[in-house]
């Protein structure tokens, strides 16, 4: 019989192999996109500080930018991550490396001034994309930014007319924010805020922090259809598709109708494949992009026309699409990448 | 659990204490003065019921609903947690991670049917976690190191397995679980069936009553010849169990999965063990108990929101409560065996 000391011992041998051969194996995941294609960037190197493959959005950005420079024999250093701790150790060993660019994704915006800083001091160029660096730290950095202010005025107007089209001369809206400490749901609620500014009579009468988290988001919205009554709420904007979502099935299970000529209105953001699924059943009202695949791309493009010497803009801003069901085939494609 | 085991030590079963109950009455005397834990929640609950009736629209059939929803897809999880806790392995730390797998399997799967969907994603829940129960159970692993490595690696096979994109159902059977009964979420009626199941298994089983001598004195159970894995494999499977019902809940009800669904479902689920009072050492605490634990955070958060508090404050008031209760817990303890 084996004692449990060689037990441990074979367990611990047992996860070391097993580690070594999973290194071994995942070796193809590190490699350089497009090697060996000897293309015009072979020999240049990016360092990806991104969002980490656990975030679907993250996910399919790494997915697409990786793809989309795969041919130009550019080495890209995948450094991504979801932990904001992490992203500045990530960043400064980056920094640390030379590589001739970062790519930048930022997940604390306070906290990533000082390594900016230091970037441009070691005379390491960062490209910023999706959501914007403090303005402090604005001028020292490219960027290719999401037009998180625009995504915010389509969810008003998605809101507006959807409330207009069921004849409703007043209504009650309630917010379902991503993490508000971050510029990108601040710009977003500037925008929502700006154009209902234009619509007093369609009022938010609550606008609660969920931390892009769907499971906080439906627990949430559970609660506030009970704060307000099943006929206190004629509206609600869950700033992500997979926040929505959950806001409309905590409407049915609290027994208010959703869609239709007198339903709840929701309308979410950053679309994905559920949120079109749920335009096409005529639940949602609308949404909006921000979609990773338009992102990356032109990410990829900058990236190209800077590695290159085209001296690109210092700052570009994608073009961002409102979608209901009136423009759903113009945008499903585009939406249901994730 | 066979009744040979229980029938051997049923003296020791006799004499020992009501494990469920909080304050020890040596020679059956009531106590002279009220424990810490009486205190404690004294000083919580009497201004917390002073505030939620004095709360607009607290005392309404919806609210009450509300809270109920709310509490379920955490308390579910918490009733297996709880024995987990009583059998003295602590707290699992890679919940969240199971129950993203599990809605993930139980999503892709759909296509089976729904029934042995649901059967495949209780049978991937409970391997996962009678797994690491066993190597608590007969290695002495501890389960805290144990469980922060199973998260990190059922995490990254959830990663890998879903590239990080969202995982989409291929039918709409599911949604039978968010239908509603007499106006309550089908995930209330399982919290309230799991509980009921727990404190059965607890009380009036030899496994369950097992599970508090193992967790009282893991050594001294063993001496005494008591099956110290197999009942510790017993409850991290219950656990494993339940960890999958949220699983296909959280799935139905955000009708996709994706690697962040689970959120903070472990420490929300731990926080609703303590709550409830049950002793993070083992041995004591009931089922009851955590459903009350559950139930109170979620009258909390509930107050809090109706009075216009943010989500930040919702979570600082958690953790405090947390806190109280678990020096409360900690100085019945030791008060008690002194």
């Amino acid at each position: 019989m084996l004692r449990t000391g060689t037990i441990r011992v074979g367990l611990t041998a047992g996860a070391l192999g097993l580690t070594l051969l999973a290194t071994a194996c995942g070796d193809g995941a590190g490699a350089p996109p497009g090697e060996g294609t000897g293309s015009s960037l072979a020999g240049k190197t990016i360092a990806l500080v991104g969002y980490g493959n656990s975030n679907p959005w993250g996910a399919y950005f790494n997915k697409v930018y990786g793809e989309e420079l795969a041919s130009t024999g550019v080495k890209i250093n995948d450094m991504t991550t979801m932990d904001p701790g992490t992203q500045v150790q990530k960043f400064n060993q980056a920094v640390a490396q030379k590589p001739d660019l970062i790519a930048l994704s930022i997940l604390d915006t306070q906290a990533m001034v000082v390594p900016i800083q230091k970037a441009k001091a070691a005379g390491v160029p960062v490209l910023a994309f999706d959501g914007p660096p403090d303005p402090s730290v604005a001028d020292d950095v490219m960027s290719v930014l999401s037009d998180n202010e625009k995504l915010g005025e389509y969810a008003a107007q998605n809101i507006i007319e959807g409330l207009q089209a069921q004849g409703r001369d007043s209504g009650k809206i309630i917010v379902l924010t991503g993490t508000k400490s971050m510029l990108v749901t601040q710009d977003r609620m500037k925008g929502f805020n700006r154009v209902l500014a234009g619509a007093p009579q369609y009022q938010v009468v609550d606008e609660q922090d969920a931390n892009w988290d769907p499971q906080l988001s439906g627990t949430i919205a559970q609660q506030l259809f009970a704060k307000h009554g099943r006929d206190g709420v004629q509206a609600a904007f869950g700033m992500a598709d997979y926040m929505a979502l959950p806001i409309i099935q905590a409407a049915k299970q609290a027994g208010i109708p959703v869609g239709g000529k007198d339903g709840l209105i929701v309308t979410g953001g950053n679309c994905f494949k559920a949120g079109i699924d749920s335009i096409r059943a005529g639940e949602m009202y609308g949404t909006a992009t921000e979609d990773p695949g338009t992102i990356a791309k032109q990410t990829a493009d900058y990236t190209v026309r800077f590695l290159t010497g085209q001296n690109p803009p210092q700052r570009e801003v994608i073009e961002e699409g409102r979608v209901t069901a009136a423009t759903l085939d113009q945008f499903a494609e585009q939406c249901s990448k994730v | 659990m066979t009744s040979a085991d229980g029938s051997r030590h049923s003296a020791a079963l006799a004499t020992h204490p009501d494990p469920a109950d909080p304050t020890p009455t040596p020679g059956g005397r009531l106590p002279r003065r009220p424990g810490p834990l009486t205190v404690a929640s004294v000083v919580l609950l009497l201004p917390l019921a002073v505030l939620a009736v004095t709360t607009d629209r607290f005392l309404t059939l919806d609210n009450a609903r509300a809270i109920l929803a709310s509490a379920a897809f955490v308390g579910i999880t918490a009733i297996g947690a709880t024995l987990v806790m009583i059998v003295g392995s602590a707290v699992s730390l890679a919940v969240s991670q199971t129950a993203t797998v599990v809605a993930m399997v139980f999503l892709v799967t759909q296509h089976l049917g729904l029934l042995p969907a649901v059967l495949v994603a209780l049978v991937c829940g409970v391997v996962l976690t009678a797994v690491q129960g066993a190597a608590v159970g007969y290695w002495d692993a501890n389960p805290i190191v144990l469980t922060i490595a199973a998260g990190f690696a059922v995490g990254a096979a959830a990663t890998w397995f879903s590239g990080g994109t969202p995982v989409y159902p291929a039918s709409d059977a599911f949604v039978v679980f968010n239908r509603t009964l007499l106006g309550l979420p089908l995930s209330v009626y399982a919290l309230l069936a799991v509980t009921v199941l727990a404190h059965w298994l607890l009380r009036r089983t030899t496994a369950g009553r097992q599970m508090y001598l193992v967790g009282e004195n893991r050594a001294a159970a063993r001496a005494a010849g008591l099956p110290v894995g197999r009942v510790t494999v017993l409850a991290w499977a219950f656990f494993g169990g339940c960890i999958a019902v949220t699983g296909i809940f959280l799935a139905s009800f955000n009708t996709a999965a994706t690697v962040t669904l689970g959120g903070t479902l472990t420490l929300d689920a731990i926080a609703a063990v303590l709550v409830g009072g049950t002793a993070i050492a083992g041995g004591r605490g009931s089922a009851l108990q955590t459903l009350g634990g559950a139930l109170l955070i979620s009258v909390i958060s509930d107050v809090l929101l109706l009075r216009g508090y943010s989500t930040g404050m919702q979570i600082l008031v958690k953790g405090l409560l947390v806190l109280v209760v678990v020096i409360a817990v900690h100085l019945r303890t030791t008060r008690g065996w002194r």
